[in-house]
């Protein structure tokens, strides 16, 4: 029998090439490719001079804790402590001492408020140049503010109230110099200073703080009624000279917001005189039925026992 | 801020808020006898209608209703109405009296301040109860706004009917809300632009008779009608002059048409214009002393004001965003601030508002087509025809002049070239 060799060389090649490419091309699970990500491999020693602090770094450390001091009622400790910071900032500014003294510095003039300023200018001048750079000066310069915005307060009362004379004549007569004293109140300076500095930026940042000056703002209350009687002021009117229309309206109030008696219509103005009329009582209507106006500070109703107001038209087209 | 100081500072100044309808609670007229049921609601429904329409109002459902109104001579207990937020109330009786005729009583009442806002009575024949409706739907609307009403007012439209290419046009009239649709032409010439004279009694229209289109005047009482002047070409765009004493009026010479107004007493006439243009639709401005019109003199049809006598004009409609724009169908607004006009540009029609020196340009609607805008009696609504194209016919509309509450004006059929009449109860003693 003869069998040809090529023909047995022929299929011996196929089964070979076939077994290889099975082997090769085999199926393989898809493993989708990784991202690769670039990694620097730095030694502990760089790690430690990485996270070694920088003197010029602290400025962005302490601008978040003010914010976090100031949201968990420092405010209210500040106002006990405000009146003791004025210290503080006179010794921080030497040259101003002299003006302020006139009338308060007078309660710790005497004797104490010099040595301690004495001191201080020796013993903390490091201290105060530290906090300047982390921009410490601008709270300070709130609290200056917050002092003398607070320093008013008590003068009206003065001139209104003549009980409350008293209580402010025997502070300086009970003066007295002690060391003691003066040590607890510089621990509350340094106590205080911080939270101070942050209750001063939210401060400003809000309105309606219990210890806010906004609420002693007729500004803010007059802006708020404003905002609140117009809900409810939607005459129809919208003429081109609508601008030529107003009415004045005197309401008079009671301390709970509500109306003390019907709004009165002091005056109209306008090219029609029907116009304006029902303009001034469509503003009426308004008044009455956006009330109450709870929101008035009850303190301060003398301010708006009677409110005053001008109705205008503007551009609805 | 306006206003003096007091004694904490200036005057708050308040000033107005966006725009909201008047919420108002409207009882049913009460029947002052048992007959008297079906014309009471059919009143208190008129009176809704078109205080809603007039999107100044909210009319407020009746089955909100607390209370109900038995007696229109005692005061409501206000509290019921505030809680449904009502600012204004309205109660009504109609009675009819022994001598047949209808008795219209009404009240409004100032919900917040538990005060009555006004309050009268009407007699008149039962078949006009729906014009008594009227009547104090404007009693209601200028006591409330300040503005004179438009609802005892009627609008003269051509009405179209059959098929495309034979359309007939009649002249047809109608109370504003729609209602009451007469006709005043048979249908067999073809009509355009209806005018209303200042007293409502008559129309000026241009009518295609057998000659050349000619203008003519219809008397609505007497259903006479005769040719304004006997001149050589065609004469169109007619409108009266504001004392109802002179048309004024295009009359085609060649290929220009120029503007033309006749005295109705002594039957002469005066050119006003005399270019080599096409001026036409003309009108006046309320106190009767200018003239609007639209002229292609530039090239491309403008708006033109001069003097009613004649003389220089001045183009008042320039495009701000499509110096091709064209303008036309200027129309002054019966209180004088402002002039309607058709605006044509990028394909669209529009129906806008500008004042009389050109400024304060402003479109209320656009579309396809939309033309013929025509003012309410008070100045506040227009009315104006929108055609949608192909198979269907044009319809009529009316918005706000502020360009709010577009609104369909129902018609029995198609409807175009709207006019709106003076408002009726203040022309009766013309």
């Amino acid at each position: 029998m003869n069998v040809d060799k090529t023909l047995v060389a022929s299929i011996a090649l196929h089964v070979l090439v076939l077994g290889w490419g099975l082997v090769t091309f085999s199926s393989k699970a898809y493993i989708a490719p990784e991202e690769s990500l670039p990694i620097d491999i730095i030694s502990t020693d760089q790690l430690a001079k990485m996270m070694a602090g920088q003197k010029t770094g602290k400025k962005e450390e302490l601008k978040p804790k003010v914010e976090k001091i100031a949201e968990a009622k420092p405010e209210e400790d500040a106002v006990g402590k405000v009146t003791e910071k004025k210290e503080l900032i006179k010794t921080n500014s030497q040259p101003e001492p002299p003006p302020k003294p006139v009338e308060k510095p007078v309660e710790k003039k005497p004797e104490p408020p010099k040595p301690v300023a004495e001191a201080k200018p020796k013993e903390e001048p490091k201290p105060q140049e530290k906090k300047p750079d982390p921009a410490k000066e601008d709270p300070i310069a709130e609290l200056q503010k917050k002092l003398e915005t607070k320093k008013p307060p008590p003068k009206p009362v003065e001139q209104k109230v003549a009980a409350v004379q008293p209580q402010h004549q025997p502070k300086p007569k009970e003066r007295t110099f002690d060391p003691a004293q003066i040590q607890r109140d510089l621990d509350k300076r340094a106590a205080t200073r911080h939270e101070l500095a942050g209750s001063a930026l939210n401060a400003s940042a809000s309105l309606g703080t219990a210890t806010g000056t906004a609420a002693t703002n007729i500004a803010t209350w007059r802006g708020a009624f404003m905002t609140a009687v117009r809900r409810c002021f939607n005459p129809t009117y919208n003429g081109q000279d609508q601008d030529q229309y107003a009415a004045d309206i005197d309401i008079p109030m009671k301390i709970d917001g509500t109306l003390a008696s019907e709004p009165i219509i002091v005056e109209v103005r306008g090219p029609s005189r029907t116009i304006a009329q029902a303009i001034a009582e469509s503003a009426k209507r308004a008044i009455v039925q956006c009330q109450a106006y709870a929101f008035l500070p009850k303190q301060q109703y003398e301010s708006w026992k009677k409110i005053e107001t001008t109705f205008t038209l503007r551009d609805a087209l | 801020m306006l206003g003096g100081g007091s004694a904490f500072g200036q005057r708050i100044g308040i000033p107005s808020n966006e725009f909201q309808p008047i919420p108002i609670a409207i009882t049913n007229f009460l029947p002052g006898t048992p007959s008297d049921g079906d014309v009471g609601n059919g009143v208190t429904q008129v009176i809704t209608n078109n205080l809603k329409r007039s999107g100044l109002f909210a009319p407020i459902d009746q089955a909100a209703f607390i209370e109900r109104i038995s007696n229109m001579d005692v005061a409501p207990q206000f509290q019921n109405w505030k809680t449904l937020n009502a600012q204004a109330l309205v109660t009504g009786r109609m009675t009819r009296q022994p001598d047949g005729r209808l008795k219209a009583e009404f009240r409004l009442w100032d919900v917040v301040s538990g005060q009555q806002l006004t309050g009268q009575q009407y007699f008149t024949s039962p078949e006009y109860w729906r014009r008594i409706a009227h009547i104090i739907s404007d009693q209601i609307y200028e006591r409330m706004t300040g503005e004179k009403g438009y609802f005892d007012s009627r609008v003269v439209f051509v009405d179209e009917s059959g098929p495309k290419e034979r359309r007939v046009k009649r002249l047809a009239m109608m109370d504003q809300d729609g209602a009451n649709v007469r006709y005043l032409t048979r249908g067999s010439d073809l009509v355009l632009t209806p005018r209303f004279s200042p007293n409502s009694q008559e129309i000026t229209y241009m009518e295609f008779g057998q000659g050349d289109p000619k203008v003519y005047l219809f008397n609505i009482e007497t259903g006479q009608r005769e040719i304004v002047g006997n001149f050589p070409g065609m004469t169109f765009a007619p409108r009266f002059s504001p004392d109802g004493q002179r048309v004024i009026m295009s009359l085609q010479q060649g290929g220009n048409s120029n503007l033309f107004v006749m005295d109705l007493r002594s039957r002469s006439t005066t050119r006003l214009t005399d270019t080599p243009a096409i001026d036409t639709s003309p009108s006046y401005s309320p106190d009767g002393t200018r003239i609007c019109f639209e002229s292609d003199r530039g090239g491309r049809s403008q708006i033109y004001v001069m003097a009613a006598g004649g003389g220089q004009a001045q183009r008042i409609s320039f495009s701000k965003d499509d110096t091709n724009a064209s303008y036309s169908t200027p129309v002054w607004s019966p209180k004088g601030d402002y002039i309607a006009f058709t605006r044509q540009g990028g394909g669209q029609f529009s129906i806008g508002v500008m004042k009389p020196d050109g400024s304060g340009e402003r479109l209320l609607t656009s579309g396809f087509h939309n033309e013929g805008p025509t003012f309410s009696p008070n100045g506040r609504v227009l009315m104006f025809f929108r055609d949608p194209g192909g198979n269907s016919g044009p319809s009529l509309f009316s918005v706000d002049i502020s360009g709010r509450n577009e609104l369909k004006v129902p018609t029995p059929g198609f409807a175009s070239d709207p006019a709106w009449s003076p408002l009726l109860s203040s022309t009766a003693g013309q």
